[in-house]
């Protein structure tokens, strides 16, 4: 167990003073929330309330964690609608014995959405051992089978959820009910961004949509809305707002920012006690350097051609895939905290929600995706950079191991047992954790609930799940509420 | 207090004890040993925790003590005296001994030996007084109104009303003057901001700065009191307050039809300056007042405004969630307690216990909370075709308290209630009466809330009032007046503005107007001393000057409206949905038919009726802190961060805006520049330019025609000074 560095005491987390704790609570002081007039003066009299320190740093500004550990930044790639587990990283052999029988009646479940009752059903592709560990990996994933000593493939996963909207939010933020801070939050919360030219905490859709209950699944709750995850687009502008109309030339918005600066320095001198005001001056000078930090970490001319290929940019069905990979590993190297990429969007089939057919759905989103995980490992690897990234792969359920009819190529949506895996940044690889049933359907061996899944996260980020807190409203708010265990038998 | 000065203390009493004779006066049980098991002991060892088997809360259940055995005893004996001297209780926390300090070993050995006397039927309660852990009955905020008289100071001259006495006391103590009255120009704009949320025109300026009438400064504020806007301003704080949205969340996030009502009712009611307790209790249950009509049923969407998830994993379970986000809503809006956190267990923080937490959830338990309907009563049941609530009959289920709030662990069943933390007000709910189609609950619920002798409404809703003027309230925990609260800066001058609210017959504009008329409003954001000051009270807790403030996401997307020429002032009716980009709809999972369109005049209208959809808010108003929707938001954050300036410099609105700001400018000022440059500050900032600002500015044309000569738009340098002049810090803070 990794030993804590500058512990924190218990009552204000995050090295944070009495004042910023009472601060918090209300979600802010309107006058004084002015994060970054904080950051650069005396924070509060010695007078009304003698306590009462200076803030350090701008609320995105790097900070350490609880404890040291490897990995500094994290990639999530979130597959959303829930693939099968029996089907993917969780072999189940005895489900060839029981095809075409029912689940024994014992064995409690929600029929999410009242689908149709099937039978139990093997795995539609055959798995394989990889690597030294040989691990056993399905043929939806040939690719990412060659990296198999570098996973932690964990079997027993659980959620709170079979419904889409309500699971989606909960692998996000913990709950299944929207208005909490999503995992990213928690994450540039506790450890700042080390690129202040780029936002700490980026999330690239599929293209063919959100995730159900939209912006939720990024947003800051009741933390300040800095803490929120920014949309990036793989091309061009990724962020919002980095470009004005076309008229509007770099050399005509660079003397409206001298204009700017000066009618506002003219401003600032006959008042006193101008620090906002100084700090959102500053901040023009920032937002014009993100105006050309952001759209080159999108441009890939100058990504050697290998690697190009090797993520499967320019061809189908990697393109989308591939390049959102090589632009988080891009993002990562430029010191973004927390990148999360989706494989899915929209709804059903065009997410990994395959009530139609496994074989159909998972043979269509994993060939758009093995390679470019394949690519993404290789890469974070060969850079030196894998140490110090954590790369999560989840859904966020499940799928049943029985049909939905008979003969029925599809399965439903299963929060009782579910795979996910790990890789790189402290995470121990070539092992699994945990198993289910015999027949794939709920989690019985350690168990890990998804609150086990977020305090694992945060672990090897170097946060203590239990002290990573934010006051709102009269209660210590965490990720995992007053739950979570880390799973240390798959830390290094 | 340094540190180490506590353990200075302690070593002091300990000296004294030691000589302090053991033959000396007994502890005095009330004075000295009740505190001290309350403070140290009680925690655990209650009736409802009762760890070890142990209970301390009366003689017999502590003489029969716990586990180990009796808890009192004789000194020798006693196991209570053993544990504590040991340092074994209370015990370590993170490792770390709380051992008691000596002089309180000792009294318990003093009052032990003495025979352990306790009052005859003596029942101790954790919340019977405030300690260093949490609060008890005796917690300020619990306490009656105290009429505190007006304090006198020297300097009468700054003494406009009441308001200043207390303030400038506090000053006077700290040997500090207030700023200087703020420069006309300066009041009028923080006047209209304030009251309306917009900027004043150059005519509504120049008016009241030619007004050199000792009541101009009065008029003025009268004058916005009446202006329609006014609701516009204060009801999207209230809005923020009752987690307003108008959809539902979640996966199909349904538009809630006719909650827009509700938002034109609130915004009404601020107009007609409408009491507030009449304002609570139509909320609450404008379906059982006597005066129920359409308008009374629209008020009770309030309770309908949260989200609500049609696909719940557990549909027996989500009516507890939906009775959380009821009970939340309305403790936090209009008492300012956390009462939710009981849900599962006693507060940790406020003498607030969880069958106080059921007793509230009892008042909304009787309605339509099920799954039908987008959660609630329709039309047809509640007589109108609005977005309201009601009960289901005059009977309701039992609702029974659950053991760590889990539903299978349902224990006895509470009857609805007060908050058992204002005993003054506690008594018997009445029957619903006969014939009623309601169980009468809410309606008593509100009628409590609005008691004049309920402690916290009025302070509540003053702290709200000052917190809007000034940026900060004089408790800066709007929403938790709690133990873990922020202090009052100024605890003498809340109450005289809660007794004023009860005794002006709780009408908001008067509040308003005392608040503004003082001399503490008046100040200036600017001090002479500032730097000396700030050095002593950076957070301006004690008033010295005023706060200059960001404006927030609504009052800057209005006053770019107003600059442009182009707000639509249309007043009420069906929300408009603005221009939302492609880009800025990719986040959604339906992307084709998440969002609606509305003609251009529409998305001219002020920001209140902008929709607010739980899935995608707009990013311009979430960029400027527009807040979360789905928890009661009593303060917005007010950040300054790059990608507010993205915005500003970058989004297409403030180019539609800057466009057609020049073009206003260009039709009012002409060809000439120079005209074009004070037409323009004039618009945007209601001044005249200075020297070197006029030349920087016509400096800026010029250089600016050179970049555009090639395109065919017409105004393009004009519209690029336009756009900077938005941009301005002085256009975006409010001084």
């Amino acid at each position: 167990m990794p030993k804590k560095q500058n512990q924190h005491p218990i009552l204000y987390p995050c090295g944070q003073t009495r004042r910023e704790f009472t601060w918090e609570m209300g979600g802010g002081f309107a006058g004084t929330a002015l994060t970054w007039l904080l950051a650069q003066e005396g924070f509060f009299s010695s007078n009304a309330h003698a306590e009462e320190k200076k803030r350090p740093g701008s609320p995105l500004s790097p900070k350490k964690p609880h404890f040291a550990a490897k990995a500094k930044s994290c990639i999530f790639l979130m597959m959303n609608g829930g693939p099968s587990q029996v089907d993917t990283f969780d072999y189940k052999p005895e489900l060839r014995k029981y095809a075409g029988q029912s689940l024994p009646p014992d064995k409690k479940f929600i029929n999410s959405g009242g689908r149709k009752m099937g039978f139990l059903t093997p795995n539609w592709r055959p798995f394989k051992p990889g690597g030294k560990s040989g691990l056993l990996v399905s043929d939806y994933f040939p690719r990412v089978r060659e990296h198999a000593d570098k996973l932690a493939v964990i079997k027993s996963c659980h959620t709170d959820s079979h419904a889409h909207g309500s699971a989606l939010v909960a692998m996000n933020t913990g709950s299944t009910f929207i208005g909490r801070p999503s995992l990213g939050s928690w994450m540039v919360y506790g450890m700042g961004t080390e690129n202040q030219n780029l936002p700490g905490y980026v999330v690239m859709m599929d293209k063919r949509g959100g995730p159900i209950s939209g912006q939720p699944n990024y947003s800051a709750g009741f933390m300040p809305s800095t803490y929120q995850g920014t949309l990036f687009r793989p091309s061009g502008n990724p962020i919002l707002d980095l470009e004005g109309p076309e008229y509007m030339q770099q050399a005509s918005q660079r003397e409206q920012l001298d204009l700017l600066a000066r009618l506002n320095r003219e401003h600032l001198k006959k008042r006193s006690g101008g620090s906002d005001l100084a700090a959102r001056i500053d901040s023009y000078e920032l937002a014009y350097r993100m105006q050309a930090e952001a759209p080159k970490t999108v441009d890939l001319t100058g990504e050697k051609k290998k690697t190009l290929e090797a993520y499967g940019v320019g061809r189908k069905p990697t393109d989308e895939f591939g390049r959102n990979c090589l632009i988080a590993r891009r993002l990562v190297e430029r010191g973004v905290r927390f990148v999360q990429l989706y494989s899915g969007g929209g709804h059903l089939e065009e997410t990994w929600d395959a009530h139609e057919s496994i074989e159909k759905n998972h043979g269509r989103h994993g060939a758009e995706i093995d390679q470019p995980i394949d690519a993404l490992l290789t890469d974070l690897e060969q850079r030196g950079l894998l140490e110090s990234t954590l790369v999560v792969w989840a859904g966020e359920f499940g799928r049943m191991p029985f049909s939905e009819g008979k003969n029925a190529p599809g399965r439903n949506h299963n929060p009782y047992g579910f795979t996910i895996w790990m890789a790189g940044g402290g995470v121990k690889g070539g092992i699994d954790y945990g198993e289910t049933d015999d027949f794939g359907f709920e989690a019985v061996t350690d168990r890990v609930h998804l609150h086990d899944i977020h305090a694992t996260i945060l672990h090897l980020m170097g946060l203590d799940h239990e002290l990573l807190s934010y006051f709102h409203q009269g209660r210590k708010e965490s990720l995992t509420d007053v739950h979570g265990r880390v799973i240390r038998d798959i830390c290094s | 207090m340094r540190p180490g000065s506590l353990e200075i203390v302690a070593l002091l009493l300990s000296f004294s004890g030691i000589f302090t004779s053991p033959l000396s006066a007994e502890p005095d049980f009330e004075k000295e040993i009740a505190p001290l098991l309350v403070k140290r002991c009680l925690e655990c060892h209650s009736p409802s925790e009762k760890k070890g088997d142990l209970d301390l809360s009366t003689y017999q259940s502590a003489s029969a003590g716990g586990e180990s055995g009796p808890a009192l005893g004789k000194p020798g004996k006693s196991l209570l005296l053993k544990r504590i001297s040991s340092g074994e209780m209370p015990p370590k926390l993170q490792g770390k001994s709380r051992k008691l300090p000596e002089n309180e070993i000792a009294l318990l050995r003093e009052w032990i030996a003495a025979g352990a006397k306790w009052p005859k039927d003596r029942t101790l309660s954790l919340y019977e007084r405030t300690t260093e852990k949490r609060g008890g009955l005796d917690w300020w905020s619990l306490q009656p109104l105290k009429e505190t008289p007006v304090p006198e100071v020297k300097n009468t001259e700054w003494i406009a009303n009441p308001i200043d006495t207390f303030i400038y006391r506090r000053l006077e103590k700290n040997s500090l003057q207030p700023a200087p009255r703020a420069g006309k120009r300066t009041l009028v704009r923080r006047a209209f901001f304030d009251l309306l949320g917009l900027p004043p025109t150059r005519e509504q300026l120049d008016a009241f700065i030619k007004d050199d009438s000792p009541g101009a400064w009065e008029k003025l504020i009268d004058s916005l009191l009446e202006s329609k806007h006014y609701g516009e301003r204060w009801a999207r704080y209230w809005l923020d307050l009752v987690r307003f949205a108008e959809t539902c969340g979640y996966e199909r996030d349904q538009l809630k039809p006719n909650i827009w009502k509700y938002r034109d009712w609130v915004i009404n009611a601020l107009n007609k300056d409408m009491p507030y307790d009449r304002f609570v209790i139509d909320q609450l249950a404008g379906d059982e007042v006597s005066h129920r009509d359409e308008q009374s049923v629209i008020a009770t969407g309030m309770l309908r405004a949260g989200t609500w998830n049609d696909e719940p994993n557990d549909a027996a379970d989500y009516v507890y969630t939906r009775l959380e986000d009821m009970v939340h809503t309305t403790t936090s809006a209009f008492v300012g307690l956390t009462v939710k956190c009981a849900r599962c267990h006693d507060h940790k923080f406020d003498p607030i216990r969880q069958t106080d937490y059921y007793r509230t959830a009892s008042f909304f338990w009787a309605g339509y909370i099920g799954q039908a309907n987008l959660g609630g009563p329709n039309a047809s049941q509640l007589g109108f075709n609005v977005f309201g609530w009601t009960d289901k009959g005059p009977k309701a289920q039992p609702l029974h308290l659950l053991v760590k709030g889990d539903r299978h662990r349902a224990a006895q069943v509470v009857e609805p209630g007060f908050l058992s933390a204002v005993p003054a007000l506690e008594k018997s709910l009445q029957p619903p009466p006969p014939g009623s189609k309601t169980t009468h609950r809410r309606l008593q619920l509100a009628r409590w809330i609005t008691h004049p002798e309920n402690p916290l409404t009025a302070r509540v809703l003053v702290n709200r009032l000052w917190q809007h003027h000034f940026g900060e309230g004089i408790v800066r925990t709007p929403n938790n007046f709690g133990f873990k609260s922020d202090p009052p800066s100024h605890p003498e001058l809340l109450d005289w503005l809660a007794s004023e609210a009860v005794r002006g017959g709780w009408k908001l504009k008067r509040l308003h107007k005392l608040i503004m008329m003082s001399s503490t409003y008046r100040q200036s954001s600017t001090h002479p001393s500032h730097d000396e000051y700030a050095g002593r009270d950076y957070a301006n807790r004690l008033i010295w000057r005023f706060n200059r403030r960001r404006l927030d996401a609504e009052a800057l997307r209005d006053s770019i409206l107003t600059a442009s020429g182009r707000l639509n002032k249309k007043m009420g009716g069906p929300s408009f949905f603005p221009r939302m980009s492609p880009e800025a709809l990719e986040g959604l999972s339906r992307k084709a038919t998440a969002w609606g369109s509305s003609p251009p005049e529409e998305r001219s209208r002020r920001s209140i009726y902008m929709m607010s959809k739980r899935s995608r808010l707009l990013p311009l108003m979430t960029t400027f802190d527009f807040c979360d929707t789905t928890l009661s938001c009593g303060q917005r954050d007010v950040s300054l961060v790059p990608t507010q300036a993205l915005a500003l410099l970058n989004n297409h609105f403030v180019h539609e805006q800057s466009r057609a700001m020049a073009e206003r400018v260009a039709a009012e000022a002409g060809k000439e520049q120079d005209n074009q440059v004070r037409t323009a500050w004039q618009i945007a900032l209601g001044r005249s330019p200075t020297e070197v600002e006029l030349m920087a500015a016509t400096a800026h044309l010029e250089s600016q025609a050179m970049h555009f000569k090639e395109q065919e738009q017409e105004n393009l340098p004009l519209t690029s000074l336009c756009h900077v002049l938005l941009n301005t810090n002085e256009f975006i803070f409010i001084d």
